[in-house]
């Protein structure tokens, strides 16, 4: 029991941290969510960092690292909220090299690791919610290949992707297939989202697409598991940084002829932020810690800590608005922009409510040993 | 990073495991699995059992013949004990006061007081709290005043748990009234049957008499009781708080009490409905993320790295969840809480509780008493002033 970070991971923290405090200032930010929220070029200087090579396996010109350094990458670009989705790098390296046949790793890892192809998840469709068992998307086999026909919503910056990772249904089961977005019958509708970054409606007709793995469930599962756990991470470092602006705040903020961090009401509020903020910090160690655990468990781990997740999420923003008063909802200042990213993060993967369903469902009998 | 405790510290948990499911009086862990009263007997039977294992001191360096375990260790211990269901080890003497006679004592004062904590054979109480000084501790009123090789108490302390059973009592008194009121408090150790001594029990709202008011009237204390220097008693009793540590969030024993809620859910027909059900979830998450707050405080403490100062959160997240637990099991049981049948809380009653659910007999009480968690040992609220001190200074 041990949960201190070994000395390569603070490394890897500084170097990002660095990056995030020189590199993404809020200004440049702002230029990308005007430009539609999603700078190529920042994706690039990530790619360069080592950042989307972090967990892609060596023998595809990745670093092979781990749950723990991923969760370090994440935290530290939620702290710049950073729009552009190193979490998609993680889901695609793991659901790759766990599920892929050894051509398609070839094929693509190296890419994913270097950045050239951002590979995503496409999993969302209207009725399902946040479900991954519901999935109308359609597969069918096709002389070597396969086709899909499906629509699938919210895919995170899908117009600007290369390629896809997409569940439908194959002979009665969900199937997991790569499908590159210069595909034939590919289209894509793209939109900013309400934190700044960019998603896409996608509808794929008849379009080709190689089979991942037909133990699709598993492999979906898996994929958004190591997406709640940078989600997590990334909601951490958002929620720090939201709490230590509004503390600075405090500090300089005079109102009736002292500084507004005097007043115990206000002081009483940090304290459930910084409560809200542990309890997160502490589930979200738990998350990554149990990323490699076998998949009940594994599950049961994710969701009970997008729960703790979310309902910290959701306090530590709306109460970082409220304690700096008017300032707090301009466009202007940067502590709206916290709170808009963690609202998003709360529904990204699996709201609050759903996963409180999902410990529901899942409860022992017994409490047990947790850790 | 790792969750996993090393082989040895499993191995250490199986030991404790092991001994304290053969020693532990079945009949005791029935009534703490119950929430049934535990007599004095009972919690000091328990005691004594593991003074004679040596383990009622096991916080204790082995220099003053504790075990010396580690933090992880005591952690492990403790836990062991509450999903065993062994009464909580009553902490003044050996968690409390111990650690002041063995940091502040003379010699004399440790080979006289160190082996009935460790034995359990000597029952302390704590005298801090007075019906003027809650919160603020410092303003404590109780005189004593040198008088030869004497001190003579006068005044009154409040709250004293379990101190109808106490043999002796570590006191907070104030023997200055110069500089600042922390600055004229002294250490004092009386024994409770001295002359001029009067402890009356204080009936709580429900029904029970855990706490009292003691009274002293002239009572003549040796001056070979009082701890270290005159005066210097703020800081001593500063030391014994920085011992509460981890054990205060008391998790291990709300993982135990989440078991039986959900018992309770199910023998009322309530495990299927989803309203009262996604309430457990959402405090099962509560639970899990208070222990990964625990370990990674202890996980600190064993290496001396990424120090936390967040000692404040779990005393608060710690006993909001104990009075949680306890509101769940009213509302589990519903209108089969109500009645209140104070002889049903006794182990083996045998009369018919209304709607033939006895195990509901004691939820009510369990309730109301819990309501002290967030008063006592620091509020809620000052630890919240603490929290907010550490992050704002």
């Amino acid at each position: 029991m041990d949960f201190d970070f070994s000395d390569d991971q603070e490394q890897l923290r500084d170097a990002v941290r660095k990056w995030v405090d020189k590199g993404y200032t809020f200004e440049r930010r702002r230029a990308a969510v005007a430009a539609g929220g999603f700078d190529r070029a920042a994706w690039s200087e990530l790619a360069e960092l080592g950042l989307t090579a972090l967990t892609v396996p060596e023998q595809h010109d990745g670093m092979g690292q781990g749950a723990i350094d991923a969760m370090v990458v994440a935290e530290e670009l939620g702290r710049g909220i950073v729009l552009e989705p190193i979490a998609q790098s993680f889901v695609a390296s793991s659901v790759l090299s766990h599920y892929a046949p050894a051509a398609m790793q070839s094929a693509w890892l190296p890419r994913v690791a270097s950045g050239e192809a951002l590979v995503v998840l496409a999993h969302q469709e209207r009725k399902a919610r946040y479900r991954l068992d519901v999935c109308e998307a359609k597969a069918a086999a096709a002389q070597s290949a396969h086709t899909i026909n499906a629509t699938k919503s919210v895919v995170p910056v899908g117009d600007r992707a290369d390629a896809f990772i997409v569940p439908a249904q194959l002979d009665g089961k969900i199937a997991l297939f790569l499908v590159e977005r210069t595909a034939s019958g590919v289209t894509t509708q793209g939109y900013v989202t309400q934190d700044g970054s960019r998603a896409a409606e996608l509808q794929l007709v008849n379009t080709p697409a190689t089979l991942i793995t037909t133990d699709g469930l598993a492999a979906l599962e898996l994929a958004v598991d190591t997406g709640i756990a940078a989600t997590c991470a990334e909601a951490v470092g958002v929620m720090d940084k939201a709490v230590s602006t509004t503390v600075d705040y405090m500090n300089q903020r005079k109102q009736f002829g002292v500084v507004i961090a005097s007043f115990q009401a206000l002081r009483h509020r940090v304290a459930d932020m910084k409560m809200q903020l542990e309890l997160a910090r502490s589930m979200s160690y738990y998350a990554s810690l149990k990323l490699g655990a076998p998949a009940a468990e594994r599950r049961a781990a994710m969701a009970r800590a997008k729960v703790q997740l979310g309902q910290s999420m959701r306090f530590v923003g709306q109460q970082a608005v409220q304690l700096h008063g008017g300032i707090g909802v301009t466009d202007e200042y940067i502590v709206s922009h916290y709170f808009k990213k963690l609202t998003q993060l709360e529904m990204t993967f699996g709201d609050t409510l759903h996963h409180l369903g999902e410990v529901s469902a899942r409860m022992q009998d017994t409490a047990g040993v947790f850790a | 990073m790792d969750l996993a405790f090393t082989p040895e510290e499993q191995a250490f948990r199986e030991e404790v495991r092991t001994w304290v499911h053969a020693n532990l009086p079945a009949e005791i862990s029935h009534k703490v699995h119950n929430a049934l009263r535990l007599t004095r007997d009972d919690m000091q039977g328990w005691a004594k059992i593991l003074g004679k294992k040596g383990w009622l001191a096991f916080g204790w360096p082995q220099e003053f013949g504790g075990p010396g375990w580690t933090a992880v260790q005591k952690h492990l211990f403790e836990e062991e004990c509450a999903l065993a269901g062994a009464p909580r080890i009553i902490p003044f003497g050996p968690v409390m006061v111990a650690p002041v006679i063995m940091a502040f004592g003379n010699a004399e004062q440790q080979k006289r007081f160190l082996p009935g904590i460790a034995s359990g054979e000597v029952w302390w109480s704590q005298g801090y709290s007075e019906p003027g000084s809650g919160s603020d501790l410092a303003s404590v009123k109780t005189r004593a005043e040198r008088v030869g090789d004497k001190y003579i108490v006068n005044g009154q302390k409040t709250w004293t748990t379990l101190g109808q059973h106490g043999d002796w009592m570590f006191n907070l008194v104030r023997t200055s009234n110069e500089g600042k009121p922390q600055t004229g408090i002294s250490f004092l150790l009386v024994d409770m049957k001295s002359p001029g001594v009067t402890v009356r029990p204080i009936k709580l709202l429900d029904g029970e008499c855990e706490v009292n008011e003691v009274f002293f009237d002239n009572v003549e204390v040796p001056a070979e009781n009082l701890i270290g220097e005159e005066n210097k008693g703020w800081t001593y009793a500063k030391h014994l708080l920085s011992h509460e540590r981890t054990n205060i969030a008391d998790v291990n024993r709300s993982k135990r009490e989440l078991e039986r809620l959900k018992r309770i859910a199910k023998t009322e027909g309530m495990w299927d409905d989803s309203r009262l059900r996604d309430q457990i979830a959402l405090l099962e998450v509560d639970i899990v993320a208070l222990e990964m707050m625990v370990l990674r405080v202890l996980s600190a403490e064993k290496t001396g790295k990424n120090s936390l100062d967040i000692a404040g959160l779990l005393k608060i997240k710690g006993s909001e969840i104990q009075q949680r637990y306890a509101e769940l099991m009213m509302l589990a049981a519903g209108p089969f809480a109500l009645p209140f049948i104070e002889e049903a809380m006794e182990a083996g009653w045998q009369g018919n509780f209304p709607g033939g659910a006895t195990a509901n007999a004691p939820l009510a009480s369990t309730y109301f008493n819990l309501r002290k968690t967030t008063i006592y040992g620091g509020s809620n609220e000052v630890q919240r002033n603490i929290v907010a001190q550490t992050v704002l200074g």
